[in-house]
């Protein structure tokens, strides 16, 4: 199909559509990443809850023999029998998530007197707002998704991409819009007027400048060795540029993979989750920075936390787990050596980008997150500056010196 | 120009890892704790009158309801106390099974330690699998005497009833799982670098200092010091159970921490004993249908999971209720410590040193 270059109305309709598709996808993503936590850490920690209730709202709380008479009931124990096929457990815990949900929406919205009203209720809208804004830059399949078919009205011919926009900076771009989510955390937490919310904030404050600065230095490693800054490309070039000499190509492997665990604490610490969670350690500062917040406004906090959990996934397999490719760190050179003209089909396709590898390798990550939270007590708010500054920038420093080197050996 | 001052903060009552009531004032500047004052009182319901006016058998109920996490313990501490104010001998059985039950109480004592300290810090995986063996003494504390947490499990002269059938082997099918489960804990706690930041060196207790302040139990053997009156002072069967004294040098959170999981092995090891060795015979004493007591005044102490549990009772002539009792409370004593292990360090670590004391508000106002 020949690509035609769309109408200024064509383009905006397109956008849109995009626009509502990844929202779409983000929006049903961060309740169900939600959901998923409880299940994950309940299969962890042995909670019954989260992996048995099977359906209907009323259905958990309802007597056995009561169960098969009522509708929920029913539909209980349909889940449940549902929930004996491996696939289909996962409906079990289902209806605490919809509950969950449920209760966040209607749960009384208070706003404190003494608070600054005005910023206390901009402040979780900052949070948000930061970080979906990101996913504008996020390109979860290199190319076109599906191309309109021509008998389509308005539309007819046009592609659908896999991305909002192909920014070239786009890194900068996300790192940039992701920090103002802070300001939302900070300025959430001074507007309560509280004492608790006010250290959450200051430690949030203290955190996340500080691990900014060695996650995009940690970022920086595949972009000096790839020489971009476009999310697309980025993952082409890691999949095609092959190295001048196998010595080259074996640093450049090992420095993403060091800088891959690197960048990961650091997305832990930007994201504010288990074990760099002290923003809102709940056994020191209640609910931290969020304490004064209910109902809506508090899961805005809560949804943003989760979206950004999202990006930093979508971050580290962009740029350190290959991207759209099957193989990371920039392994896929290799690979495509043997397999691309395989005459497997198969072993082929495994060469080319696919929006599946990508998707893949978030929701690996996102069980990391999930599986780090159930794992590993929390550092105090010393230690991690002592993480931050002592350990990883000096380490993110040496790799990127590194990095300029291989790319200068290139 | 800019003024700083210090913060004040309540860290409780209602506060998530204060363990109950208790309410922390702190003067913090930035995060640094300047004093530390802890305030009492919010779960007082005045025990030590209330056992006045009941008789000798009715008052080991209220002991329940001090360390409500222990209640083996302290009702084994009330029935030997009033035993050894009326000269009691009790027969060999009930001594085994009471040390059997008050050594499975230690173990669900430190489990729930183990599980809160752990949250305290921010792993909470350990909380529920530590409740989940929990749950299984609880169970069988039910099938003994049909309370699961409020047990007033002995009487005065030694056992309403005898073990009930199949008692033995539900307790051996815990003992056989439970030494795994100890390991369980260990693989996501011991070497865990985090864990090790957050507790090696925190909340320093020292035995001199230790000793000065009267603090007891796994704290003051964590500060080096090896007293443990279940070798000091014998009583119910300890004399004839063998086990060791956990100790550690360090007198910090990460020495009790140790400290306290050999006590739960240690612990394991003598209700072995106590089920290998179980004598046969009665289990309750000859007593009159009221116990009226002399003048004369007695302090019975016992090794509790916290430390040392003491009842002091003055009796009065033809008296049926004590004339006085006191507890010696250790979460009381040991919460003393909490000022000096904190000031001039972090607020976290006064989580930590929290946790680690191992106070249970009910004990400590009583």
């Amino acid at each position: 199909m020949i690509p035609m270059t769309p109408t200024l109305t064509q383009y905006l309709v397109i956008s849109l559509l995009q626009i509502v598709v990844v929202l779409g996808f983000v929006m049903t993503l961060v309740p169900l990443l939600t959901f998923a936590e409880r299940k994950v850490i309940a299969y962890v920690q042995v909670r019954l809850g989260a992996t048995r209730v099977a359906g209907g709202l009323w259905g958990a709380q309802q007597g056995r023999t009561h169960q098969s008479r009522t509708f929920t009931g029913g539909l209980n124990g349909l889940m449940w029998w549902l929930g004996r096929v491996p696939v289909f457990s996962i409906l079990r815990g289902l209806p605490m998530f919809i509950a969950d949900a449920l209760k966040l929406l209607t749960k009384e919205d208070i706003v404190p007197v003494n608070a600054d009203k005005a910023v206390f209720v901009l402040s979780p809208a900052l949070a948000m707002v930061a970080a979906f804004t990101v996913f504008a830059a996020i390109s979860f399949a290199p190319g076109a998704l599906f191309y309109f078919p021509a008998s389509f009205p308005f539309l007819g011919g046009l592609p659908f991409n896999g991305f909002l926009t192909d920014i070239n900076v786009g890194l900068l771009f996300i790192l940039g819009v992701a920090s103002v989510g802070v300001y939302g955390i900070v300025l959430g937490a001074w507007a309560s007027n509280s004492k608790y919310p006010l250290l959450g904030g200051l430690r949030s404050a203290a955190q996340i400048v500080s691990y900014e600065v060695p996650l995009t230095l940690s970022l920086l490693v595949p972009v000096v060795l790839t020489g971009s800054l476009n999310f697309n490309e980025m993952s082409t070039r890691m999949a095609t540029d092959v190295p001048v000499n196998g010595l080259v190509g074996i640093g450049r492997s090992l420095l993403m993979f060091v800088g891959f665990f690197v960048y990961t604490t650091c997305g832990f610490a930007e994201t504010n989750r288990t074990p760099f969670d002290l923003a809102e350690a709940e056994n020191e500062l209640v609910a931290g920075f969020h304490t004064e917040y209910s109902g809506m406004k508090f899961s805005f906090f809560f949804l943003s936390e989760y979206a950004s959990m999202i990006t930093v996934s979508a971050l580290a397999t962009a740029f350190f787990l290959g991207g759209h490719y099957l193989l990371p760190f920039g392994l896929q050179p290799v690979w495509n050596h043997f397999f691309e003209h395989s005459s497997n089909a198969f072993m082929a396709w495994t060469c080319a980008p696919s929006i599946l590898w990508f998707l893949l390798k978030i929701f690996f990550l996102l069980f990391v997150f999930l599986w780090v939270r159930a794992t590993l007590p929390r550092y105090r708010y010393d230690q991690l500056m002592n993480v931050g500054w002592k350990f990883l920038i000096p380490y993110t420093l040496i790799m990127f010196v590194i990095a300029a080197l291989l790319r200068y050996a290139a | 120009m800019f003024k700083t001052e210090e913060m004040e903060i309540n860290l409780g009552p209602q506060h998530p890892s204060t363990h109950g009531v208790l309410r922390v004032k702190l003067h913090l500047d930035g995060e640094t704790v300047v004093r530390c004052v802890p305030m009492i009182g919010y779960l007082h319901r005045g025990v030590e009158k209330i056992c006045e006016n009941k008789t000798f058998f009715q008052g080991q109920v209220w002991t329940d309801r001090t360390d409500y996490v222990a209640s083996v313990s302290n009702n084994l501490g009330w029935a030997e106390g009033v035993e050894k104010l009326f000269g009691i001998t009790v027969p060999r059985r009930a001594h085994y099974i009471r040390t059997m039950l008050t050594e499975l109480n230690r173990i669900t004592s430190h489990l729930l330690w183990l599980g809160t300290h752990a949250l305290d810090i921010g792993a909470m995986t350990v909380f529920l699998y530590a409740f989940r063996e929990r749950e299984e003494i609880l169970s069988i504390f039910e099938a003994f005497c049909g309370a699961r947490l409020t047990t007033t499990a002995f009487r005065i002269g030694g056992l309403r009833e005898d073990i009930p059938p199949g008692f033995e082997k539900q307790v051996r099918a815990f003992q056989a799982r439970f030494l795994d489960c100890i390991d369980e804990y260990e693989i996501l706690l011991t070497e865990n670098r985090i864990w090790k930041k957050r507790t090696i060196g925190v909340a320093m207790l020292n035995a001199e200092d230790a000793i000065a302040l009267g603090v007891t139990g796994p704290v003051l053997r964590a500060a080096g010091s090896a007293y443990d009156i279940r070798k000091a002072f014998p009583y119910a069967a300890y004399g004839e159970m063998d086990f060791d004294v956990a100790t550690q040098p360090a007198g910090d959170t990460y020495a009790r921490y140790l400290v306290r999981l050999e006590e739960m092995r240690q612990a394991h090891r003598i209700v072995n004993q106590c089920l290998d060795g179980l004598p046969e015979g009665p289990v309750m004493a000859k007593l009159p249908k009221v116990l009226k007591s002399e003048v004369n005044e007695i302090y019975h102490a016992i090794e509790a999971p916290k430390g040392e549990l003491g009842y002091y009772f003055i009796g009065e002539k033809g008296g049926v209720n004590p004339y006085r009792m006191h507890i010696r409370a250790p979460s009381f004593i040991n919460l003393q410590a909490l000022s000096k292990m904190v000031e001039g360090r972090l607020l976290a670590d006064v989580i930590a040193a929290i946790g680690t004391l191992d106070v249970v508000l009910g004990e400590v106002d009583r």
